[in-house]
């Protein structure tokens, strides 16, 4: 079982051998990726048949234990919820199935995996040791099943933007950290139900949000609920919704001048095949380790092509583009990003206002190669794969100039945002650290102090901006939690003076018995009319019980 | 001898039986779920026909915004089968549960099915009353989304709101992505939320007193597998027998819609017309349009006691219309609160900002009537300076 299909997959396919074997290193390749997407569109089950074993459990299963029966994959660090947040503040992960409770918003969880996957590579003599993959999953859970999905959505950004701060903080570093983990999310892999009717608000906007921090593949989920007609309408649907609201997935571009035949035609075949459509099992044939899908009508095997796009896109994801998504990541998206934050870094410490332009450009070539050198041309920082250089060169572009505007706007304005700046404990102390710093070693290398200042600030800086963001987090969910409990309070209350009421009803009413008078009845029931339907037959009650009295 | 000889009482029931199949009948449907599960195929697969075509909402969710509201899709349609006229109304909710936000999304429905009572209702109190327009809503199917896990905080609100006004009926949409085990423990955890949370689902009655033991069977039968797990299509396939039935064809097998073995849809369609029609629209005159009745006559006669102010027509035992102002959708509401914080701020921002202008103003006159004074000083000593030069060279 161990050696068929599951090395076949994960091993690197043929054109992908010669960059992956140039760039494999000791410790392994690390890859990242996160499953987005409405609850109960196969994210669990995906995973599951991604890695061939049974290591997530399902919703309302948890008590299953996790393990792996494929050897090639080794758990390295269990499932962890990385973040959460909900509107009632109470996580919802792992909770058990419980009746009473549903209806409370799960809110969102992000959790996170780390794994190992070694691959043997039986076509290859010569690598006595295996290939490994340290892979990274990341799984979002409870997405779609608010009433408000709103946090939902802030909540991932977030997580995949810390993401990128660490490792800026860890590039900037004077001292760097030689066992820091890079756990930016290089592919996410968007769920999209399967309606039939295109794309809806949600998808869209979580898409655009994501597609800022990493590759975006949408998938249609379960795609077994359609029919080979409908899948292509549906498919066509999605991309023109994609293209209607300029969701900026992750294309499958060919660059004609730099790519090999092979390559373009397997790109454009990609390109025509998206959003791939997939579906998953979690029955399994024990004799051949197939995965399968068995109805009364009918049995489905995943793997077979014809029907479901997982094997291709197994391949996609372990195989021919695993490099692509990382190279994209790093060259790309992270720079933009990079280049945006640090543009916004000169605002902050002001002191070192005339000489930011030049220290920003430094950094930036200081930031990808490593080491404080400054006389690196951008171009030798150029990617290795060549294809991506042009588009990184434009992305480096529009960096440089956004780079190059701040400093000259913010010249004039330097009184006023000092008065903010004491406003602002967490900025004063900063930009106070540079003042010390500044004047002592100015005279000796401006240059090298600079650098060491933006170094020594930047990742304290983004320290700093996390545990604010964090403390601000953990504010509101007292506040919610503290809301959820008052509105308990209030409705037990309520309670309370509901049976008093009552109570004084009851009371009311044996005292007009003592009466004997049917009239002071009346009027009461007229009275109580407004109240619950019981009360009225309650004093029904008490007319018969007088009236049999008198007889 | 006489045995023979019936007065005819026992007639009666064929009496009534022309009687109706003259009237013929009205029944009202109201179809309710996210997009995309199919609730427009259903529809058309269990009527036979194509009321609506399926894709009506896709072609304007084209053009338009993608942010939807929900909407009150009225379809009327007549149905004859041998000489018999079937009224048919169905109600469709596009755009429920669309949203990102999806809060209050149910309340359109909730307010359209009180609507329907409350028209009912002062319709009845009109000196002539007897052409009725009734649009009363006899059943809900509520569609939910065959996740596998179970039902969400949406499904649950709706569904709870809709069980007090009307017969629900709850239907797992397109069955044919679970697997039977999958099915069985989806059902299983939708019928014990249903029964935590106290949803009132429709249920057929079940008459023990009644001896009619096949009867009985049937509806144990259909209460045991609710909710019931439906496939939808409007299309016919060669089963292989030489037959040709309504399925849904996957290359991995045909899924026949009227197959107990793939989907509840039949016995769905026995609950809905078959068996028990005549119940779903009893027990909505009998229960949900008189609870209805009870409540607002109730609040009437509390209203007018309590509180006077809009007591003018008290009177009469007429009910006015519900004072249904824009304000009473709660999101209208959230929206006008949102809108007048936003304005109290302004206004705030605006008074501080004059505040600070007539400070500035007023220190800067202060500056001024310094300074002048300080001249004026100069002035007077100038003069003094003047004056005793004078004297000097007098």
């Amino acid at each position: 079982m161990s050696a068929s299909p599951v090395s076949q997959v994960f091993s690197p396919s043929n054109n992908g051998v010669s960059v992956f074997r140039r760039k494999k290193e000791k410790r392994g390749i690390t890859f990242s990726m996160m499953l987005v997407g409405a609850s109960g569109t196969g994210k669990t089950t995906f995973a599951n048949n991604l890695l061939e074993s049974t290591i997530f459990p399902h919703r309302y299963q948890q008590d299953v234990p996790a393990s792996t029966n494929n050897e090639n994959v080794k758990i390295i660090q269990p499932t962890k919820v990385v973040t959460f947040n909900s509107m009632n503040g109470i996580p919802s992960y792992m909770s058990a199935f419980d009746p009473a409770s549903p209806f409370l918003e799960p809110g969102i969880t992000v959790t996170s995996t780390a794994l190992e996957i070694t691959t043997k590579s039986s076509e290859d003599i010569d690598s006595a040791t295996p290939e490994k993959i340290n892979f990274f999953l990341t799984d979002t859970l409870g997405l779609g099943e608010n009433l408000n999905n709103g946090i939902c959505f802030d909540e991932i950004a977030s997580y995949l933007e810390q993401q990128f701060d660490s490792v800026l903080a860890e590039e900037t570093r004077i001292k760097r950290n030689p066992r820091f983990q890079d756990t930016r999310v290089h592919v996410a892999l968007y769920f999209i139900e399967p309606t039939g009717h295109g794309l809806r608000e949600l998808d869209v906007e979580i898409m655009k949000r994501l597609s800022r921090y990493t590759n975006v593949l949408p998938i249609v989920a379960r795609a077994d609920s359609f029919t080979p007609d409908e899948l292509t309408r549906f498919k066509k649907r999605i991309m023109e919704d994609i293209d209607r609201f300029n969701v900026p997935i992750y294309k499958f571009e060919v660059d004609e001048n730099e790519d090999d035949l092979e390559t373009i035609e397997e790109n454009k075949a990609l390109a025509r095949l998206q959003p791939f459509a997939i579906i998953c099992a979690d029955q399994r044939d024990n004799a051949t380790g197939k995965y399968y899908r068995e109805y009364p009508w009918g049995k489905i095997d995943i793997d077979n092509e014809n029907i479901s796009d997982l094997k291709l896109l197994k391949r996609v994801l372990f195989g021919s583009h695993l490099q692509e998504f990382k190279d994209t990541t790093q060259n790309l998206l992270y720079e933009n990003y990079r280049a945006e934050k640090l543009a916004s870094v000169p605002a902050w410490d002001i002191e070192n206002n005339e000489v930011i332009d030049t220290s920003i450009n430094d950094e930036n070539n200081e930031g990808n190669s490593s080491g404080l050198m400054k006389g690196l041309t951008r171009n030798s920082t150029a990617p290795s794969l060549s294809n991506f250089a042009s588009l990184i060169n434009t992305g480096k572009f529009k960096s440089q100039q956004s780079l190059a505007i701040p400093p000259q706007s913010e010249t004039p304005s330097t009184p006023r945002l000092t008065g903010v700046d004491e406003g602002d404990e967490s900025r004063a102390s900063i930009s106070a650290s540079s003042q010390k710093s500044t004047p002592a070693n100015i005279q000796t290398s401006p240059e090298r102090t600079k650098l060491r200042n933006i170094s020594e600030n930047i990742p304290y800086m983004l320290q700093h901006e996390r545990i604010v963001a964090r403390k601000q987090k953990l504010e509101e969910l007292e506040a919610q939690s503290a809301k959820e409990l008052q509105k308990r309070i209030q409705e037990l209350e309520r309670k309370a003076i509901e049976l008093k009421m009552k109570e004084k009803l009851l009371r009311q009413n044996s005292h007009s018995q003592s009466q004997e008078s049917i009239q002071t009845n009346t009027t009461k029931q007229n009275s109580t009319s407004g109240g619950a339907y019981i009360k009225k037959e309650e004093t029904y009650n008490d007319l018969a019980s007088i009236i049999s009295k008198k007889e | 001898m006489t045995t023979e000889e019936f007065v005819g009482i026992s007639n009666l029931p064929n009496q009534i039986y022309k009687l109706v199949s003259k009237q013929g009948g009205v029944f009202t449907l109201l179809t309710c779920g996210e997009s995309g599960l199919g609730k427009t195929t259903f529809i058309n697969t269990l009527f036979q026909a194509t009321l609506k075509p399926s894709d009506s909402h896709t072609g304007r969710s084209m053009q338009g915004p993608i942010r939807k509201t929900v909407e009150i899709d009225i379809l009327r349609a007549e149905l004859e089968e041998k000489n018999f006229t079937l009224k048919v109304n169905v109600i469709d909710t596009p755009g429920f549960g669309d949203n990102i936000n999806n809060d209050k999304s149910w309340q359109q429905i909730i307010d359209f099915i009180d609507d329907q009572h409350d028209s009912y209702m002062r319709q009845e109190q009109q000196p002539y009353r007897d052409v009725k327009f009734d649009l009363r809503v006899h059943a809900v199917l509520y569609f939910i989304r065959p996740t596998g896990h179970g039902l969400k905080p949406l499904d649950i609100e709706t569904m709870k709101r809709i069980s007090t006004r009307a017969n629900l009926i709850p239907v797992i949409a397109k069955a044919d992505t679970l697997t039977s085990q999958e099915l069985q423990d989806f059902k299983l955890r939708i019928r014990q939320v249903i029964e935590a949370q106290e949803i009132r689902i429709f249920t057929p009655p079940l008459n023990e007193t009644q001896d009619d033991a096949a009867a009985m069977e049937h509806a144990r039968q259909l209460i045991e597998s609710m909710p019931f797990a439906i496939v939808g299509s409007e299309e016919q396939f060669d089963n292989g027998s030489g037959t040709k039935v309504v399925a849904r064809k996957y290359p991995w097998g045909l899924v026949e819609v009227e197959n107990d073995q793939h989907c509840d849809f039949r016995k769905l369609r026995s609950l809905l017309l078959r068996t028990n029609l005549l119940d779903l629209v009893l027990s909505t005159q009998e229960l949900h349009y008189e609870t209805y009745r009870r409540l607002r006559l109730e609040s009437h006669l509390n209203g007018s006691s309590n509180d006077n102010e809009l007591g003018e027509k008290s009177a009469n035992n007429f009910v006015a219309a519900p004072a249904r102002k824009l304000s009473h959708n709660p999101k209208f509401k959230e929206e006008e609160n949102a809108l007048k914080k936003y304005f109290t701020d302004q206004v705030k921002a605006e008074e501080q900002r004059f505040r600070q202008w007539e400070q500035n103003i007023v220190n800067e006159r202060i500056k001024l009537n310094g300074d002048l004074e300080k001249i004026q000083a100069e002035v007077k000593k100038l003069e003094d300076q003047v004056a005793t030069l004078k004297l000097r060279k007098r």
